[in-house]
């Protein structure tokens, strides 16, 4: 190769490639790093101006705080129960009605995709209320399960979507391939298709628990006792009338933002390794 | 990938037996308060809750905190389904709109119950914003006036004497002007005169109203029905607190960011010698920055006058829920919290002062007390906004206007007229 | 898994997509109806049991048009900006690389904290006076003077933007990576036996084969958008005046602060109406294949 042709082909597209990779590593770390910095203050270092970047005083205060003083130990516990509930459940549904849409050309498909999409554009705002007052008449008002219903149906339309879109790349020839061996729909279904789309699976589980795990306004209202507080209300708790302890709060949200990191390393194991070292590719 | 079928129907079993909850033994009753999430004040809270159970051993209390942004989303939604709790806290300004839904329980029998002269011992303004249709729907709690408080050691450094607070809003500017300077002599100003709210939070109007009314302007005409805005006397007061910021610039950037703890955390940390706070001031500012010793370096003065004196009013608000299953324990509660006991509490505690004529006025502990001697001897001055339903969105109109003119969008003329168009508007729905 | 009854394969649809259509309209059908008759309410007590009067008083609120625009160009922007992104990030990210896992993950990781926070955070970063940001720009040099990010009119809405691309392009990036891990190895390999180059195999066989998943993306991104609200909500509360008010937030300003639930009904039947008119170009798009 030419000196040249080397620049052009390996060395310049690399380096840009390095570049491109720290910065985008800065982008998303840099407020981490002051997330981090700041729980390792002191509260009223954390108000310094101008803010230092090293801690002065460093404190794992904040860090044992939220375990001490504010039972963040069983808003965890609920957070990890109703999301995880929450990712599992609205995945599953949502692939069954994706393969569903995608598969099958039924009289009312169309409407009911439109249906689908349609109940993701109401305002949660307002569907608060009414949902509450069902809730209570039911007594689930202050439960988990109460929160998982309304968080598995709002991410329900999502799943689909997104499991839909995963599947229609799917071939149908594998589908009439295992027919004719003798399969049944549901066996497709689990052991030819979910095995194939499983990065995007990872995708929608890891959508669904994050956004039952961040949602502030439904567990608000629904929930009211301690013991069925969850993370996030746990953290926004941190914001009071006369301030904010900031150490606190970024503390929180960093370990807040735990469970889904190790969930989507979890889920690139057994998912995407596990199951497409059996499946066949395209 | 059954596997994951089966996970699933196992989580949902497992959660069904978590939702079983035990039903409640004795009377309990549902007290919710935004102070629960403060620790300024849960341990007081937490204090009278046990003295409470000491002398009602047959009434249990669940204490639900709720932080403080979010207490009206999460009683409104609570009371819209008949699932509010037994007695919650609220700020005055609030009850409005709470009256006005039917989520407040009208508290008249007990009172009666309590035989006459009950009422006496508070303060007249307070009761009569606890009423609507002329009963008596709430029970009064923290009583507080804004007033000004200042670093004398900031004052001493810019060669103003500490014991000579501004007066007059004038005096007020000249001091706030000589107060924002370069402190490290870097060449920028490190340091401004005057801290204040521009953020759209109730906490806001608390803050303009010392100037407006004292400016002799009001907002909406007495009869309430239409805006008082276009008067030349209220185009004074906007343009006087704009330009405090633009023209005159004694006001930190970012002026429509800033709410109530921002301010406070300036005052803390010396960026501002001036704001107008009150009796929480001086503890917050001191758990923000011990070094700075608030107890002793900042002083409290009567907020700044033109024309009159006069301040704005804080005053918070116990409800009871109109769907208690327990109104005659319910009533115990309220009484308790607010009797003249432990109020004083509160302020002890605190440093809150109270609706109550015979603490605010009397006790020794409040009429000793730097700041709160201060408050006290506000509360005559003290005005309240017009107790209307449709308060809050025209405090959001006004602040918008404000907010654009305080951003240089458009001069306060023109701003304040708009605003006083809009208002007009709400009013005539 | 076989079911004892013959069912005709043509009927086997109902399986899949009626158990989550059975929930959706048990779950949500109630507050649903419930939310939008409230928008054909009168506001005041007393007056005729159903009328228009909050529609129409929609189209003389100056606030309403001014939130309207500020939604679409949040909408607009944001999601150009994060199909972008998301895209260029996932295209690195499919390539083999050392250390790609924890690429990914770092990639990942500002789609993790909740959006409320994420609000509270950028918030105080910003801040003119005390803000990280402006205090790393000063001391690189990037800028002499603290900008204003939330207060000047100009920037207000970019720097709410610009937060919303950081915290959402995870997600888009997620969706295009799995798309892109889909498609055959063999097609760029075939493709460079026949002499083509990155770029051409970039737009003839990674756009095409990922075609599907960007318009999954977009239509899902640009749904999630228009219901931002966390974010927006606890960094700017839509101020100053309105130039960061978006159609979420100003729904919930007249439902919880206002307490005006007619009005708030009336809003967000018409956000629901504008999205839906938006996205049936999708709808019919993703319903007509095959």
């Amino acid at each position: 190769m030419k000196a040249s042709s080397f620049f052009l082909k390996e060395f310049f597209p690399k380096t840009i490639l390095w570049v491109f990779l720290i910065a985008l590593c800065l982008y998303c770390l840099f407020p981490f790093t002051w997330m981090l910095s700041t729980s390792l203050k002191t509260e009223a270092e954390a108000f310094r101006i101008p803010p230092t970047w090293i801690p002065l005083k460093p404190t794992v205060d904040s860090f044992i705080g939220i375990w001490v003083r504010k039972n963040f130990g069983i808003y965890f516990f609920n957070s990890t129960v109703i999301s995880l509930a929450t990712a599992v459940l609205s995945t599953f549904f949502g692939a069954l009605a994706g393969y569903g849409f995608s598969r099958f050309f039924f009289k009312g498909r169309r409407f009911l995709i439109g249906f689908f999409l349609a109940t993701q554009m109401l305002p949660g705002v307002l569907l608060v209320g009414p949902y509450f007052k069902i809730l209570s008449r039911i007594g689930l008002y202050d439960t988990r399960t109460g929160l998982i219903i309304a968080f598995l149906t709002i991410c329900l339309p999502f799943s689909t979507w997104m499991m839909k879109g995963f599947i229609d790349k799917v071939p149908v020839s594998m589908d009439q391939s295992a027919m004719v061996d003798g399969c049944s729909r549901m066996g497709i279904f689990f052991r030819i298709i979910l095995p194939v789309v499983a990065p995007g699976m990872v995708a929608t589980i890891l959508f669904a628990f994050l956004l039952a795990w961040g949602d502030l306004l439904w567990a608000l209202c629904i929930t009211t006792s301690e013991p069925m507080i969850t993370v996030t209300l746990g953290i926004a708790r941190t914001v009071g009338e006369f301030r904010i302890i900031w150490p606190m709060l970024m503390a929180g949200s960093l370990v807040g933002g735990m469970p889904a990191i190790i969930l989507y390393i979890f889920l690139q194991r057994l998912l995407v390794q596990g199951l497409t070292a059996g499946a066949v590719k395209g | 990938m059954k596997k994951i079928g089966i996970i699933g129907i196992c989580t949902v079993v497992v959660l069904a037996l978590f939702c079983f909850q035990p039903a409640a033994a004795e009377v309990t009753l549902r007290f919710s308060d935004w102070h629960l999430t403060e620790d300024v004040w849960n341990k007081s809270l937490n204090e009278g809750m046990a003295i409470f159970h000491k002398r009602y051993p047959n009434i249990k209390v669940t204490l639900e905190p709720v932080s403080y942004g979010e207490k009206e989303t999460k009683y409104t939604v609570e009371s819209a389904a008949g699932r509010a709790p037994d007695v919650f806290h609220v700020h005055a300004f609030s009850l409005p709109m709470f009256f006005g839904k039917g989520f407040a329980k009208d508290l008249t029998p007990f009172i009666e119950k309590e035989g006459p002269g009950f009422l006496d011992a508070w303060y007249p303004l307070p009761l009569k914003l606890m009423k609507h249709n002329g009963k008596i729907h709430a029970m009064p709690g923290d009583y507080m006036t804004m007033v000004l408080f200042y670093n004398t050691e900031m004052f001493k450094a810019a060669g103003l004497d500490p014991n000579k607070p501004p007066k007059t809003w004038d005096e007020f500017l000249t001091y706030a002007k000589k107060l924002t300077r370069d402190t490290n002599g870097d060449g920028k100003v490190d340091q401004w005169g005057f801290g204040t709210l521009g953020a759209k939070s109730p906490g806001f109007s608390l803050r303009f109203g010392p100037f407006i009314w004292s400016f002799g302007a009001d907002y909406l005409t007495p009869d309430m029905k239409r805006s008082a805005l276009d008067s030349a006397k209220a185009k004074e007061a906007f343009a006087f607190f704009v330009e405090l910021y633009t023209k005159h610039k004694v006001v930190p950037p970012g002026l429509t960011a800033m709410g109530a703890q921002d301010v406070r955390t300036q005052l803390a940390q010396k960026k501002v010698a001036m704001i107008l706070g009150s009796g929480w001031t001086p503890p917050i500012v001191n758990k923000i920055n011990p070094d700075l010793k608030a107890f002793e370096v900042l002083k409290a003065a009567p907020a700044p006058m033109k024309r009159k004196q006069a301040t704005a009013i804080w005053l918070s608000s116990w409800v009871m829920s109109p769907n208690t299953k327990h109104p005659n324990e319910a009533w115990e509660l309220m009484k308790f919290i607010t009797s003249k006991e432990i109020e004083l509490k509160w302020f002890v505690d605190n440093r809150v002062t109270s609706s109550r004529k015979d603490v605010s006025g009397v006790a020794p502990e409040i009429l000793n007390d730097k700041f709160a001697s201060v408050l006290a001897s506000q509360l005559p001055y003290g005005k309240v906004e017009p107790q209307i339903k449709q308060w809050p969105e025209i405090m959001d109109t006004f602040t918008t206007s404000l907010q654009e003119a305080v951003v240089g969008m458009k001069t306060p003329e023109k701003a304040l007229a708009e605003a006083h168009e809009r208002i007009n508007a709400i009013l005539a729905r | 898994m076989d079911f004892g009854i013959r069912i005709k394969d043509r009927h086997m649809w109902a399986l899949f997509v009626l158990p989550g259509v059975l929930l959706l309209v048990l779950v949500l059908g109630f507050p649903a109806i419930t939310s939008l008759s409230y928008s054909i309410k009168p506001e005041k007590a007393g007056a005729a049991s159903y009328t228009l009067s909050n529609y129409a008083n929609l189209l003389k609120d100056p606030f309403f048009s001014k939130t309207f625009w500020n939604t679409a160009v949040f909408v607009f922007l944001s999601v150009a900006s994060h199909i972008i992104l998301g895209l260029a990030v996932a295209v690195v990210l499919n390539r083999a690389l050392p250390a790609r896992p924890l690429f990914r993950l770092i990639a990942l990781l500002p789609w993790v904290v909740p959006d409320v926070v994420v609000g509270i955070i950028w918030k105080w970063m910003y801040d003119p006076i005390y803000g990280a940001l402006n205090d790393v720009l000063l001391k690189i040099g990037f800028i002499s003077t603290p900008v204003e990010w939330l207060s000047n009119p100009k920037l207000a809405l970019f720097s709410v933007i610009l937060v919303n691309l950081w915290r959402g392009f995870p997600f888009v990036m997620l969706i295009l990576l799995a798309g892109l891990q889909a498609i055959p190895r063999h097609l760029y390999e075939a493709a460079a036996i026949d002499g083509a180059t990155k770029i051409q195999s970039f737009f003839h066989i990674t756009i095409p084969g990922l075609k599907k998943m960007i318009v999954v993306a977009l239509a899902l991104d640009i749904v999630w958008e228009v219901r931002r609200f966390g974010l927006i909500q606890a960094m700017t509360k839509g101020g100053p005046g309105v130039l960061t008010e978006v159609l979420s937030t100003y729904t919930y300003k007249q439902y919880f602060q206002f307490f005006r639930f007619e009005y708030a009904s009336a809003i967000a039947v018409v956000m629901t109406v504008v999205l839906l008119l938006v996205s049936l170009p999708y709808i019919w798009m993703i319903s007509q294949e095959e």
